[in-house]
């Protein structure tokens, strides 16, 4: 418990040292120095627990009427501990590299480090807090210091608008959860979650479904589900690429993190939670794969997969929330497990794309995918990088998101007794999962084969270089850790045991009669999985090899195959957008895509130019109901002239029928 | 012992029967347009032709490029080892086999389609995108598919879902459906008439041939090899859905009527592409939603059937 707060005092002493007026190096040298130590600390006291150690409590008197605040690491909180510090940390050594023409320069860099030093705090509090004040102030924390650090580029009037709309909806989200804990707290009368859970085991009912929806949107806003993730595109397209990979990867996670602990605190949800839950997730998978095949700039796809991935963590946890609704240890084991496996799979090969992507950036300051092409040959690692987390956000052997997929799906085509409509429902589920991925592996063919095949397509791009290390090794470490999960994933569900065991161990007892049984069962498939997704790896490799070996000599090279035109360019090559209309367009009802064009014409054309986009429906829809609802707001107060009196007779009168109906019921349920 | 042997059979059939199958679609499509035609073994004669032949690449290729035919090779033998050709059994057997089936076929397909990427052509992109899209449209099928023969047999294995089926209550309504599902993914997956067309010499109307319109020699070969891996996969299937002998009780028959009943399935994919033209590139999509709806209706029927509706 030391530690904690150690690391806590640490980080905030490291963010007040990079203030101080020194040179821009020592700042960043003394952000990046307290959070390692901060992060060791941490980690000393989280990995046992995460590995199956009993949990730390702790309680600090404060002052009336906060009370006595609680600390609990569990192993669900120190699963999210375990890797949210070193990926912080990871993306803090990456913006050395990205902010390095900085260095030099007057601008205060150590803001930037101190903020990053803030969130690593919020993590500590958000994943440790066991009083609801603390949760929210972690939770605020986080909120505040991602603003600050997306809009990093402040002078550029899109970046501010981002930034606003991100606070705005963040803090939307806040109320949410707000007006959740404020219920919790009338019933308990105390502010720590472990009463809100007894409150919350005892009183299923209409109350309990409201709170229930309340913290599902809350959760919902955080992480971006359809439709609460208009924020999203913007703050991930404005900000720089650690800060949106640390946002898209570690930061949103804590909406995932509040969702499983609160279903955890209910014990025993309601059936419907889990139905519900299945089809929010499944709603914001498709969407958020739809929206990524359409997308110009390489950063809002990658924002867009994140509405995708969290949708299919969700999913698990629908599985695992129906597993405890009936009971059936198999099911809650491989949802919850399923589920936070692909938290952990998504926030190693999302912070490894978005850094490839921030790389990219650096080299040719665009991230416009029309205008790029063929950066394969001039950046090797960064597109190796690309490529790694492409094939696994894809979810395909032999790498980490195919793990956590296959979990995912054996839960939706389960063996288990449970009534046929709802295996019905589930393989359902899982053929719209498909078509997730088939939709993932179309935007990542696209983005990759646009960006780094081919050849490059923009002459007013100066030929770019491979980044510096301080961006590379982060990128290849996110990597590294994509292959080892991939072909070990048992490490990884070793890391989600202890968190899975946790709502085993709400099931009645009598259920399951051993609880960590099921998760025996997942550590052998897993195993299996492991085996063959190294078999197939190394059989690719050694194909390769072997075809390279005895290809006999270098192989001659030629022009690509034209058609026999002879005069082929760069510009004719295939572009994302060509690539994705045809699909695109057959989805016109969920997704808005512009187009604009002007057709040559005549003998001699001139100015002909054709502009296709894709843009966000819902925030389209937002701008558009508001000035629908002011319109008509308009329209009918012109149309009842306010000054009648007759009018202010008739609301008064309603005004009295309101007021006293509604003393009624509240005095109705009382007695 | 019979075990080892029948499985022995399927890692042989997977290697051979491609080749046959290949040659007895186009030994139909001669018998149909009125000639002799090539002999069935003539396909594995032309892969020995070009595995002699130096490959030529294109100039702007990357290192991906030469991986690409030999990683479609690897992943379509790994799931051809999965998928159950003689009945309830495979080598590769578990439980949820059939996801490492869909996804390890989805490697391949990155694989091909990033190479196809790699050389910069715009012919090749548009193959493709078309490869790309059509997938997420016949994707699902798979999966409900199986899910329809894993609710009728109560098995979380491929080889077990598909080959127990025909004890299930619901096989004698579902039989049909399915084995309609299994020729939509089949004609889609091996590139047949009507969603492609392997013949056509024309750029703009490919879909599987033009992204390998830059692949020559061995990775030529790799990539023909592999799909026609995939196409003894999927008639492999739909033999084993009708297959009424049980292989493990009659290995040789077991094994001598999936083959014929492979065989029937070829001649059924020739005559398929002599009668019917090749689909509009527009209407492709439809035609694969079909079978995925027929596929989310036959589930629903097998849900219906096992909730005790029938």
């Amino acid at each position: 418990m030391n530690s904690l707060l150690a690391a806590q005092a640490l980080l905030l002493a490291g963010a007040a040292v990079s203030l101080l007026p020194m040179r821009n190096g020592w700042r960043a040298a003394a952000g990046l120095a307290s959070q390692a130590i901060a992060m060791l600390l941490v980690l000393g006291v989280a990995l046992p627990v995460v590995f199956g150690a009993a949990p730390l409590q702790g309680e600090q008197a404060w002052a009336h009427p906060v009370g006595t605040l609680k600390v609990r690491l569990d192993a669900l909180g120190a699963f999210f501990l375990a890797w949210s510090l070193p990926m912080t940390l990871l993306g803090s050594v990456y913006a050395v590299g990205y902010l390095r023409r900085y260095f030099g320069s007057e601008r205060h860099v150590g803001v930037h480090y101190a903020l990053l030093n803030m969130t690593a705090l919020s993590f500590v509090l958000v994943y440790t807090g066991d009083h609801a004040l603390v949760f929210l102030l972690g939770w605020e924390i986080a909120a505040l210091a991602a603003w600050l650090l997306v809009i990093w580029d402040y002078p550029n009037q899109k970046v501010r608008f981002a930034g606003f709309n991100y606070l705005v909806s963040t803090h939307i989200g806040l109320i949410f959860l707000v007006s959740a804990f404020m219920i919790l707290y009338t019933h308990s009368g105390s502010w720590e979650l472990e009463s809100f859970g007894r409150w919350l085991r005892d009183n299923p009912g209409a109350e309990r479904n409201l709170v229930f929806l309340l913290l599902l949107t809350s959760c919902g806003l955080k992480s971006a589900f359809f439709p609460f993730h208009s924020w999203l595109p913007r703050a991930h397209a404005a900000a720089p690429a650690h800060v949106s990979a640390l946002m898209s990867g570690v930061i949103h996670k804590a909406g995932l993190y509040a969702l499983v602990r609160f279903v955890l605190l209910i014990g025993r949800p309601d059936e419907w939670m889990g139905w519900f839950l299945i089809g929010f997730s499944l709603l914001s998978a498709v969407i958020g794969a739809l929206y990524t095949a359409g997308q110009r700039d390489l950063k809002r796809l990658l924002g867009y997969s994140s509405t995708e991935n969290v949708g299919i963590a969700g999913l698990g946890f629908g599985v695992g929330c129906l597993g405890l609704a009936w009971g059936n240890a198999t099911l809650t084991g491989v949802g919850f497990a399923g589920g936070l496996l692909h938290v952990l799979n998504h926030a190693f090969f999302k912070c490894q794309l978005f850094y490839a992507a921030g790389s990219v950036y650096q080299a040719t300051h665009t991230v416009d995918i029309e205008k790029l092409g063929g950066l394969a040959r001039l950046m090797p690692w960064t597109a190796l990088a690309f490529v790694l987390g492409g094939v696994a956000i894809s979810a395909l052997p032999p790498l980490n998101g195919f793990t956590s997929e296959f979990l995912i799906y054996s839960g939706l085509f389960t063996g288990q007794a449970v009534p046929a409509w709802a295996k019905v429902a589930l393989a359902g589920t899982a053929a719209g999962l498909a078509f997730v991925g088939a939709v993932s592996a179309l935007s990542i063919t696209r983005a990759f084969g646009v960006v780094f095949l081919g050849v490059p397509r923009d002459a007013s791009i100066e030929t770019p270089q491979e980044v510096c290390r301080w961006m590379l090794a982060p990128t290849m470490l996110h990597a590294a850790g994509v292959v080892v999960l991939g072909v070990a994933p048992v490490l990884g569900l070793a890391m989600v045991e202890g968190a899975a065991s946790l709502a085993l161990a709400d099931l009645p007892a009598g259920a399951a009669m051993d609880i960590h049984q099921p998760l025996r069962e997942l550590s052998a498939t897993l195993a299996r999985i492991g085996a063959i997704s190294a078999a197939l790896a190394l059989a690719i490799a050694l194909l390769w090899w072997l075809r390279s070996r005895l290809g006999g000599g270098p192989a001659p090279q030629h022009v690509t195959w034209g058609c026999g035109y002879t005069a082929p360019n760069s510009r004719m090559q295939y572009t994302g957008s060509s690539f994705s209309w045809d699909f695109s367009q057959r989805f016109r009802g969920l997704i808005v895509l512009l187009r604009r064009q002007h057709a040559p014409e005549g003998y001699f054309p001139k100015d002909a130019y054709l502009i296709s986009d894709c843009v966000d429906a819902v925030e389209r829809r937002l701008f558009a109901v508001i000035k629908h609802g002011d319109e008509s707001a308009t329209d009918l107060s012109r149309r009842l002239k306010e000054d009648d009196p007759r009018l202010a007779f008739a609301a008064a009168l309603v005004a009295v029928v309101l007021i006293s109906g509604l003393i009624v019921l509240a005095g109705g349920p009382l007695k | 012992m019979t075990l080892v042997l029948v499985l022995a059979a399927h890692v042989l059939a997977v290697l051979a029967m491609p080749i046959v199958l290949v040659g007895l679609v186009n030994r139909t499509k001669s018998w149909w347009a009125g000639r002799r035609g090539p002999k069935v073994s003539q396909s594995f004669w032309d892969l020995l032709r070009l595995l002699r032949k130096q490959p030529v690449f294109s100039a702007v290729t990357t290192p991906l490029f030469r991986a690409g035919a030999w990683a479609v090779l690897a992943s379509s033998l790994l799931a051809a080892q999965i998928a159950p050709i003689f009945g309830a059994l495979a080598p590769l057997q578990f439980s949820h086999d059939f996801i490492v089936f869909g996804y390890v076929l989805g490697l391949g397909r990155i694989f091909l389609m990033l190479s196809a990427m790699d050389v910069g052509s715009s012919f090749e992109g548009m193959g493709t995108a078309r490869e790309a899209s059509f997938t997420a449209f016949i994707e699902p099928a798979l999966f409900l598919l199986v899910g329809t023969a894993a609710l009728g047999s109560g098995q979380t294995s491929f080889a077990g879902a598909i080959g127990l089926f025909q004890g299930s209550a619901a096989y004698p309504w579902l039989v049909v459906p399915a084995v309609l599902v299994l020729f939509v993914l089949l004609q889609a997956e091996a590139a047949r008439v009507p969603v492609d067309d392997p013949l056509t010499h024309l750029e703009l109307t490919m879909i599987h041939e033009v992204m390998v319109l830059d692949h020559s020699g061995p990775d030529l070969a790799a990539m023909q090899y592999a799909a026609a891996v995939k196409l003894t996969m999927y008639a492999g299937l739909i033999a084993a859905l009708l297959n009424p002998v049980d292989t493990m009780a009659d290995p040789v028959r077991g094994v001598a009527v999936s083959v014929l009943l492979m065989a029937a399935v070829a001649v059924a994919v020739g005559c398929v592409e002599s009668l019917v033209a090749r689909l509009r590139m527009r209407l492709v999509p439809r035609y694969l939603v079909l079978a995925t709806v027929l596929a989310a209706g036959s589930l629903g029927v097998a849900g219906w059937i096992a909730g005790g509706g029938a």
